[in-house]
């Protein structure tokens, strides 16, 4: 008897989306099929066919053209959008969202990596590091896309020399670090050979980590957007069955019925009566990710793109932006001009006050201060003024209401990251810095380096990130200042976080977690006290 | 760590759950925001399994109502069985329905035998046209999946069409995190497409949990059912005994035949549907 087909089938797991990027050659379309064949994506006949092919033209059997294969626009010479192809490992599905390199690349990476929930970094173990590894890196960290594997790749032709790979993976994590961005997994693969991408190579004895397959295993689909602060952008308001429904979609926490709330920019205040699904009238709460509708027990005048908080835990009403910009307009963003900005469900006109730094699209390096324009697939820090008052969160803090769109003759032009926000009373709100956003992985233990960061600051933490204090991992603090540092001792004091604490002459280090200060505790516990 | 059976079909349960969730909230975002930013929309109801699990969705979105008039192109062609459950759950629903015939074409003698590319731009997409001229719709949504068949695969959530009704695929603007592309010159009609992220396979599960009722031709009639519906004399039955959603559904796990093979105009002559679809063929 066949007992697989008694057992219930594999559930509709969430599929994982990822992206691979890296320089151009150094494997993608390689490892894409890699994973295709190794995991029986490929059907056979597609398979013998892509045989016959290569064997008709005298050469060996080669990964990538069953990508090309794939293709039916490769044929055509139409411009390929971003494509979507699936596999399955044995515990859930994904789907590879790839876009292929030619001139409208960048526009097609951002919008399917935009929807990645992970990321495949693939460096040429012979190459090392090069522009466009860099470039995808950074465009990653814009997207704020943070679960990322490192593949160093083509190890077979340098005879898996661990050396080698140490120096190229040293050299990846060094710049990662340097955009705030953290691998998780640091993988030796050959795609061509199949070694580690979903079968374990027996020539990489030194190596003991995860296949590619199980590192992207290891990777969840669900967003941390329940552990941030409660918000639901306002997306319309229905008049309908003598109710006024507010709509829309809650992007971060939960929303439970009584709670005071807040509207910003407007600032009015109510309290949630009901929260409907239909055909459900009422439910007691809503997470990160439901479309809702809101009644409430005033009848208060909001706008669509008004920001639904909790009383006390609001988005600032923004109307002066500091962000991160990367352009994909044929057209130049011009310093001076207006361009439509959306950010959640608002809309505003925005002036480009200022492209304080435009950066190098290939180096990353700094080009040029106070630029006046900005090219196609350029970067840049940018200062836009808002024609009047919107919600917004820094990025950081919250990356749903933190990242927004600039619109030009009703096109989407340009995606961008809030850095940080001036309020309509001039104020500049206090910064939040996100520890668990922040946290290095390395040799050694874990890091979180605010050398960089001076001025009003307020620190916040994940669960998860508690979780790994409790659990006592290694995680190291610095600061350069005084006041991270007291910005820091008020979250220590919040969450009850023990640590210890050494003064340098260039700052300061603490430590987290204490596992003597337990012992010392007995000891005083029994004793006459201090 | 190893599961029971009971823990293992509950965890299933629950991740199937959570999984259809995300794919409908996603459905109704899209039918909102199109609802909030456009003046005159319709919904292409082609009576299939996909329009009609969007049309649930639908009234998800706007609690139970349809806010929106469906628009049905009647080819002349189509099986009695579909018109019969059309015109029922037209009724149930309380929908407006719109049903757009190229009388002309029909006058003419258009049919499978004059070509199926000229027969599915008469019928389908010139008749789409007509309709969408005289009630100046300016958006309307539509129910393709990216998984379906190539050209589909390329599609952006919010597509626009120009006065001819073309697609520009080489040029399309980027489309991220849910900002959608919703300004355009009054000579374009926008596609809005609120379920191109699932797959036939979401569909029937949404099905089966939400218990939605679709046309009897999917199911076996004891020998042969329909996968995909189409016009009589271009879409085929296939073999199979499945006589319920969940017969459906074990069905699909195990094939590996393409949704629409049994759909002739696919099959024409190669790129037929991405050349049908530049003409603004759905």
């Amino acid at each position: 008897m066949d007992i697989s087909a008694a057992m219930p089938k594999p559930p509709a797991e969430p599929a994982l989306r990822i992206v691979i990027v890296g320089h151009v050659d150094h494997g993608k379309s390689t490892l894409i099929g890699r994973l295709f064949f190794d995991t029986g994506a490929i059907p056979a006949e597609r398979q013998a066919e892509i045989e016959r092919t290569c064997q008709a033209q005298g050469r060996p059997f080669e990964l990538a053209y069953l990508m090309d294969a794939l293709e039916e626009e490769r044929e055509q010479n139409v411009t390929i959008e971003t494509t979507q192809t699936r596999f399955r490992s044995s515990r859930r599905g994904y789907v590879i969202i790839d876009a292929p390199g030619h001139r409208e690349f960048l526009k097609n990476m951002v919008t399917g990596a935009s929807e990645a929930d992970a990321a495949i970094l693939i460096v040429d173990g012979e190459e090392g590091v090069r522009e466009q590894t860099r470039r995808h890196a950074y465009i990653l960290s814009l997207l704020g896309i943070s679960q990322v594997v490192i593949a160093v790749n083509k190890l077979d032709r340098v005879g898996f020399d661990r050396g080698r790979f140490d120096a190229v993976t040293a050299d990846a994590v060094h710049f990662l670090h340097s955009i705030g961005l953290t691998a998780q997994f640091l993988i030796p693969i050959s795609a061509r050979e199949g070694d580690n991408v979903v079968r374990r190579s027996e020539r990489t004895h030194w190596y003991s980590g995860p296949t590619i397959l199980e590192a992207l295993d290891a990777f969840s689909p669900a967003t941390l957007d329940r552990l941030r602060p409660p918000r639901m952008p306002v997306q319309d308001v229905y008049r309908w069955d003598d109710r006024r429904r507010y709509v829309g979609r809650v992007e971060s926490g939960t929303l439970r019925r009584g709670d005071p709330v807040r509207f910003l920019p407007s600032g009015r205040v109510s309290r949630i009566r009901a929260i409907e699904r239909w055909p459900d009238d009422g439910v007691p709460q809503a997470s990160a990710g439901t479309c809702v509708g809101i009644m409430l027990e005033d009848e208060v005048y909001v706008e669509p793109g008004e920001v639904m908080a909790p009383l006390h835990d609001c988005p600032a009403a923004a109307v002066e932006v500091h962000a991160s910009l990367f352009w994909m307009g044929r057209e130049p963003l011009e310093a001076g001009r207006r361009y439509g900005f959306k950010i959640g469900t608002a809309d505003a006109s925005a002036e480009v006050v200022a492209i304080e730094e435009r950066l190098d699209p290939a180096s990353l390096e700094l080009k040029e201060r106070y630029a006046q324009k900005l090219l196609e697939s350029e970067v840049g820090r940018i200062v836009l003024h808002l024609d009047h008052p919107v919600a917004a969160d820094s990025f950081e803090l919250n990356p749903k209401l933190g990242r927004f769109v600039l619109v030009d003759q009703g096109v989407v032009r340009g995606g961008g990251i809030v850095r940080s926000l001036s309020l309509a009373d001039g104020a500049r709100p206090r910064r939040v810095i996100r520890l668990d956003g922040r946290l290095l992985a390395d040799p050694s233990g874990m890091l979180v380096d605010l050398r960089n960061e001076s001025g009003d600051l307020e620190l916040a933490a994940d669960e998860t990130f508690l979780a790994r204090i409790r659990a006592g991992e290694r995680i190291a603090l610095r600061f350069a200042g005084m006041r991270p540092f007291g910005a820091f001792l008020n979250w220590a004091w919040e969450h009850f976080v023990p640590f210890s604490f050494r003064r340098e002459q260039e700052g300061v280090w603490v430590s987290l977690g204490a596992p003597e200060y337990a012992s010392l505790r007995d000891h005083y516990q029994d004793g006459p006290g201090i | 760590m190893s599961l029971s059976p009971s823990q293992t079909s509950e965890l299933h349960e629950r991740l199937e759950a959570e999984y259809l969730d995300a794919l409908e909230n996603q459905t109704i975002f899209i039918f909102r925001e199109a609802y909030r930013r456009f003046e005159n929309l319709a919904m292409l109801w082609s009576i299939g399994k996909d329009s009609t699990a969007m049309l649930w969705v639908a009234r998800k979105a706007f609690f139970g109502r349809v806010p929106f008039p469906l628009v049905h192109i009647d080819t002349s062609l189509k099986h009695p069985v579909m018109l019969t459950f059309r015109d029922k759950i037209a009724r149930e629903w309380k929908l407006e329905l719109l049903v757009g015939q190229n009388k002309e074409a029909l006058a003419g003698g258009m049919g499978p035998s004059k070509g199926r590319f000229e027969c599915c731009t008469a019928l389908k997409t010139n008749a789409l046209q007509q309709m969408i001229d005289a009630h100046g719709f300016k958006g309307i949504f539509l129910g393709i999946r990216r998984d379906e068949e190539g050209s589909r695969a390329k599609e952006r959530v919010f597509s626009p069409r120009d006065r001819d009704f073309q697609w520009n695929f080489k040029d399309q603007p980027p489309e991220l995190w849910d900002q959608f592309n919703t300004a355009y010159g009054d000579d374009t009609h926008v596609r809005i497409h609120p379920i191109l992220h699932w797959t036939e396979m979401d569909i029937w599960r949404y099905i089966r949990r939400e218990r939605i009722p679709v046309c009897p031709l999917y199911f076996s009639d004891g020998t042969r059912r329909y996968r995909s519906l189409g016009c009589v004399p271009c879409n085929s039955p296939f073999p199979s005994t499945a006589g319920t959603v969940d017969e459906i559904l074990a069905e699909l796990e195990r094939t590996s035949t393409p949704e629409r093979a049994g759909r002739a105009q696919d099959h024409e002559k190669a790129y037929m549907m991405q050349k049908l679809r530049s003409l603004g063929y759905m």
